[in-house]
């Protein structure tokens, strides 16, 4: 079938051909690391309500993969990531420790911060901060139904401040417009220098001091606010007067467009167009970062205890116009609640279309050329949701995937038995693998998590 | 954590505490004994944090709007230009006189996407036109949009249910294969489904035109953080500028002075010849002064009069000016700084005053006559700040921020959102919803303006509601309800519809609504292996199937004082209509509010229906404290903490004075010490 392209449909900022600009200062200086490769990348892809993890009957993990090593056979949710067992790490034993236990709140304000009560800035915004501050946008956050429902913080994974979390932008159209809108200035001449546009030089100077005025008024009063929001704003300075694009020669960048099709005001929170929403989410994020417009990056997928009606996604094994099946509904799959097996069938279904999702976006970076490899090659894709299994709650044995080489700092096409660790030892590492000398992370830990980083 | 009021501190000394929380309680069951005297603290008088208060999506929009006055959202913003169907968004729209126009309700957009040249022809052939499979059997053409890549026609259909195929070349028949919807065709493939129901659908807007309250500049601004527990999306801490807002500010500001630039001499009010002409310096001056809503420093003035004359020309001087203030935190943030005493508190400065009465009462910037007060001393002292409060609250404006209010305070506004099963309540449309979400906002305006009092919040008789809504709820003359449905707000459909499930209602959701919103309790979440929504058994009542939050104990433990309070609603569907029965047994809308007011000894109030219910809210004093709490969350942007328990008090006192006015309340809160004084360590 022909996708179809309206020409309002296809999210599209028509650059002129020829784009592929030398910016070195802005994105080479990341790749040209003496001391060898580091991760160029990381997308963290959160995931809704858990999965059929270690039953409290005595029932084993339809999740977890089994054996040692490279030796393993795949859990029968993770089935979707056959195609790239060989690029993936699969983690079994972590924990996210014993506070919050029991819930789906506690555990997304500790999925990303590894912080009791989300006390911490998360993980995607610190390393946006450090090994990710000179890409032109530190951080992507985007969301598919992450906002719905009049959600309130807890349901954000992401957090810039202790217990500050913010809002993912749940809307592909202005995902894709902010971060091609203005980063894409047409050339006059190809392979001319991009001068930056002296108005918009103009109006963050204007900005920028009022900013330095009202804070040396204020003091130590609203410090931490106004100290994020001045970051902010040397992050859009930055883009204003190092305008152009990146030395990536991906042939997409000159034309950037991703399909939105049937995406409108009205279709954004509807569950049938979930499907649609989050792929065109994905495609958002793998360009950008084709693009080398960011190094960091957030998919949230829905919320938890997300009310998502799985039921009307189209062309799923799922769909059922007859029944509404929420999310958050059938990870309460137990038995004293679900005498039919109704609720175990549609939840099987709904992991293993979210692991199938995750498929989509490694398949998206395989299909990338990136230097000696594919984009795959170079990132790291942090795979999770908030709670181990739907129906216990509890936040032993996370049912969580790293995936990509990392430029060859990760040791993947395994399972790696963590006997307990804490999660934030992932963090570290994948943080280490991206070139950052992060000892530490979170409420506990106890370094990069062995056996992971070559 | 286990139940317990987000009052419980701050009306310990009123013997508010829950004493029967549910779990094992870490506060909440501690006894008055070990809390402090009754009397201490209510006396003390409370300050909130200094804050910059970022503007919420709405206030933004209220705010540009009235510093421009932009008055009719079409005036210069003009619809997409297009040349055909093709260069509008194919699905929802068509091109109408060189503009993309919103197609009408009864008009279905067929598309097949296709290579150029697959086929010869094809034809829409289906239960609407006699399953015609050409043009002259009456199929219904379709032409090939080669920027599509797709074959295309837009036909209007009469209400009703569809089924049809597209017809290649006169004899390929097959499914649209974008429409999710289909039946079995009978010949072992499938039909697709296409349903309108237009008959009651208001006129689509015309191109370009955003409807009254929409946003325009503050669309695609991020979403704002509502910290748990608290239903507002003007809390202070939790305004925070990440990258993403500084680029939407910027390019809204971009969009707002283009707009505002195309009529200089009208903004500028003279005709300089250019950006160093003194009547730009005076346009910043006064301009400056209404977007920073205060007088600009000599410095400031100096700095933007300089940032227009470097401007190549007059109009970009003007929009660079309006861009950099536009995007300043002096206007982004509204301040609740204050000037520090030595007592150690700090005094808001008469334009903060000014600022804060505005928001807190118009949702939007102080017009030029608050300023001019602020600057000649009227808000220097309590009756000055209650003249104006007195002054805003007559404004029209005062209503749609109450609106604003209510409609967070209940959390019915995802009544436009929540999921409904549409083969359970086809009807449940956009409209509907629109004129649910709306009636809420005006049944409180009219009990804060018109007269009415608090007790009609949970007690009141009639609606205002017309059209397909009043038929839902059965309205009489006069929009007098029938009885079961006199009980309020607890009654409309908004707040029936957002608190159920998409298929079912839900006893949890409404109690936890009650519980949360009406009564300022808080609670934990669910422990390990709670249960889910237990599948629907035709043989058995929502009742009976949450029978087990009763029998199993781990459950009863918190569920006791959410489920019993939830049956109350059980007469009323997942989208608020009246039901009869349920899984075949007759509704039983019987319950209890356990330890409706959190005291010790705890008290119990049985009920046997909705308006029952709402009469035992009416008399609860933890109601009206939870109310008056919540209008204070709102207006002061911070979650109250302990320290406010007086204040609080005093302003519920108030409300009961004023036989439930709550006009009176609003401008109590303006009174308040902490109004116009911060703690500053």
């Amino acid at each position: 079938m022909t996708t179809l392209r309206s020409r309002r449909s296809i999210l599209r900022l028509l650059g002129g051909a020829g784009l592929a600009l030398p910016l070195a200062h802005l994105i080479g200086s990341q790749s040209s690391r003496a001391d060898g490769a580091v991760a160029k990348r990381a997308i963290f892809f959160t995931f809704p309500d858990g999965v059929v993890g270690p039953s409290q009957n005595g029932d084993p993990s339809k999740w977890h993969a089994t054996g040692n090593g490279s030796s393993f056979t795949l859990g029968q949710l993770q089935q979707p990531l056959a195609p790239f067992k060989d690029r993936c790490v699969f983690l079994n034993g972590l924990t996210m420790g014993p506070a919050d236990s029991g819930s789906h709140p506690g555990g997304a304000k500790k999925l990303l911060t590894a912080t009791d009560g989300g006390m911490g800035r998360s993980i995607d915004r610190v390393l946006a901060d450090t090994v990710g501050a000179d890409a032109p946008f530190k951080h992507v956050y985007l969301g598919a139904h992450a906002t719905a429902n009049d959600a309130s913080g807890d349901k954000y994974v992401s957090y810039v401040a202790p217990g500050q979390s913010v809002a993912p932008q749940d809307d592909p159209r202005a995902a894709f417009a902010t971060l091609f809108g203005d980063a894409l200035p047409t050339p006059r001449d190809p392979g001319a220098p991009i001068e930056p546009d002296p108005r918009k030089v103009s109006v963050i100077d204007g900005v920028l001091g009022d900013m330095n005025e009202l804070r040396a008024q204020l003091g130590e009063v609203e410090k931490s606010k106004l100290d994020l929001h001045l970051e902010a704003l040397r992050e859009v300075e930055k883009r204003i007067k190092n305008p152009g694009l990146t030395g990536t020669n991906d042939p997409s960048c000159a034309e950037p467009s991703v399909d939105a099709t049937g995406i409108t005001d009205g279709t954004l929170h509807d569950p049938t167009y979930f499907p649609e929403v989050l792929r065109a989410q994905i495609d958002v994020m793998v360009l950008a970062m084709a693009c080398g417009l960011t190094r960091v990056g957030v998919i949230q997928g829905s919320q938890h205890t997300s009310e998502l009606l799985m039921s009307r996604f189209p062309n799923t094994p799922m769909f059922d116009p007859s029944f509404d099946m929420r999310s958050h509904q059938a990870s309460h799959y137990g038995a004293a609640h679900d005498p039919s097996k109704r609720e175990y069938a549609a939840f099987v279904q709904h992991t293993t279309w979210w692991v199938s999702q995750l498929a989509y976006l490694l398949s998206e970076l395989a299909s990338r050329p990136e230097g000696d490899g594919t984009m795959l090659d170079h990132s790291l894709v942090f795979f999770g949701t908030e709670v181990c299994d739907g129906n216990t709650h509890l936040h032993d044995d996370m049912p969580f995937v790293l995936a990509g080489g990392g430029s060859g700092r990760i040791a993947t096409g395994r399972v790696l038995n963590t006997g307990g660790r804490r999660h934030a030892d992932l963090y570290i590492a994948m943080a280490q693998a991206m070139g950052h000398s992060m000892g530490s992370f979170g409420d506990a830990s106890g370094g990069a998590l062995p056996g992971l980083l070559l | 954590m286990p139940l317990r009021t987000s009052l419980q501190r701050a009306t310990a000394a009123l013997s508010l505490l829950l004493s029967v929380g549910c779990g094992d309680s870490e506060g909440a069951s501690g006894s008055s004994s070990s809390l402090p005297d009754p009397d201490d603290g209510l006396a003390a008088e409370s300050y909130g944090p200094r804050q910059l208060r970022l503007l919420t999506r709405r206030e933004y929009e209220a705010t540009v709007r009235d510093l421009f006055a932009f008055g009719s959202a079409s005036a210069a913003e003009p619809a997409s230009p297009c040349s055909s169907d093709a260069s509008c968004e194919i699905a929802t729209e068509s091109c109408v006189a060189g503009s993309c126009a919103t197609d009408a309700c009864n008009v279905v957009t067929f598309l097949l996407p296709a290579a150029p040249g697959s086929y010869g022809s094809v034809v829409v052939a289906g239960s609407f036109n006699a399953w015609g499979a050409n043009e002259a059997a009456g199929g219904w053409a379709m032409s090939y949009e080669p920027t599509l890549g797709a074959w295309v026609s837009k036909r209007a259909v009469a209400d009703g249910s569809w089924s049809y195929k597209f017809v290649a070349d006169g004899s390929t028949w097959m499914a649209d294969p974008q429409n999710p919807n289909g039946e079995p065709d009978g010949f072992g493939g499938q039909n697709s489904l296409v349903t309108r129901s237009c008959a009651n659908a208001p006129p689509p807007p015309s191109g370009g035109d955003a409807p009254a309250g929409e946003p325009i500049y503050s669309k695609d601004f991020p979403v704002e953080t509502r910290p748990e527990h608290h239903p507002f999306d003007n809390a202070a801490k939790a305004g925070l500028v990440t990258s993403t807002h500084v680029d939407q500010y910027m390019r809204a500001a971009e969009r707002i002075a283009a707009r505002a630039t195309s009529d200089l001499s009208g903004l500028l009010e003279c005709e300089p010849s250019s950006a160093s002409d003194p009547c730009v310096r005076s346009f910043v001056e006064r301009f400056g002064r209404r977007v920073f809503r205060r007088p600009l420093t000599l410095a400031e003035v100096d700095k933007y009069v300089a940032l227009a004359v470097a401007q190549p020309d007059l109009a970009s001087g003007v929009g660079v000016v309006l861009e950099v203030m536009l995007s300043s935190p002096y206007f982004l943030y509204r301040s609740e700084i204050g000037e520090a005493q030595a007592d150690g508190t700090a005094r808001l400065s008469p334009y903060e005053i000014a600022t804060a009465l505005s928001y807190a009462f118009w949702g939007t910037t102080p017009d030029e006559a608050l300023l001019d007060v602020a600057q000649t001393g009227g808000l220097d002292t309590p009756a000055g700040i209650e003249a104006e409060a007195r002054r805003l609250l007559a404004d029209a404006r005062a209503r749609r921020v109450v609106g604003d209010f209510a409609i967070q305070w209940l959390g019915a506004e995802r009544v436009l959102t929540v999921d409904k099963n549409a083969q359970l309540f086809p009807d449940f449309d956009a409209e509907l919803r629109r004129a649910a979400a709306e009636e809420t906002r005006r049944y409180v305006e009219r009990i804060v303006f018109d007269g009415g009092s608090f007790d009609e919040l949970y007690l009141g008789d009639s609606t205002s509601a017309e059209g397909r809504l009043a038929e839902l709820y059965g309205a009489g003359e006069g929009g007098l309800l029938p009885e079961e449905r006199r009980a309020g707000l607890l009654a409309h459909a908004s707040v029936l519809a957002s608190y159920a499930h998409s298929d079912q209602t839900s006893p949890v959701r409404r109690g936890l609504f009650v519980r949360e919103r009406l009564l300022c309790n808080e609670f934990a979440v669910p422990p390990a292996n709670a249960g889910a929504v237990p599948e629907i058994d035709p043989t058995s009542s929502t009742r009976e199937r949450f029978e087990q939050h009763s029998s199993d104990p781990s459950c009863n433990h918190c569920h006791r004082f959410i489920d019993p309070v939830g049956f109350g609603f059980e007469r009323f569907d997942a989208i608020g209509r009246v039901r009869e029965q349920d899984g075949g047994k007759p509704i039983d809308a019987s319950g209890l509010v356990e330890d409706l007011e959190g005291s010790s000894p705890s008290v119990d109030r049985p009920f046997a229906s909705l308006p029952e219910l709402g009469a035992v809210l009416v008399s609860s004093a933890q109601a009206k404290r939870c109310f008056v709490t919540q209008l204070h969350r709102h207006a002061s942007g911070y979650h109250e903490e302990p320290v406010d328990r007086g204040t609080l008090a005093r302003l519920a006192a108030r409300l009961d004075e004023a036989d439930g006015d709550v006009r009176e309340l609003l401008v109590a809160i303006t009174q308040t010490q902490g109004f116009a004084t911060r703690r500053s360590r």
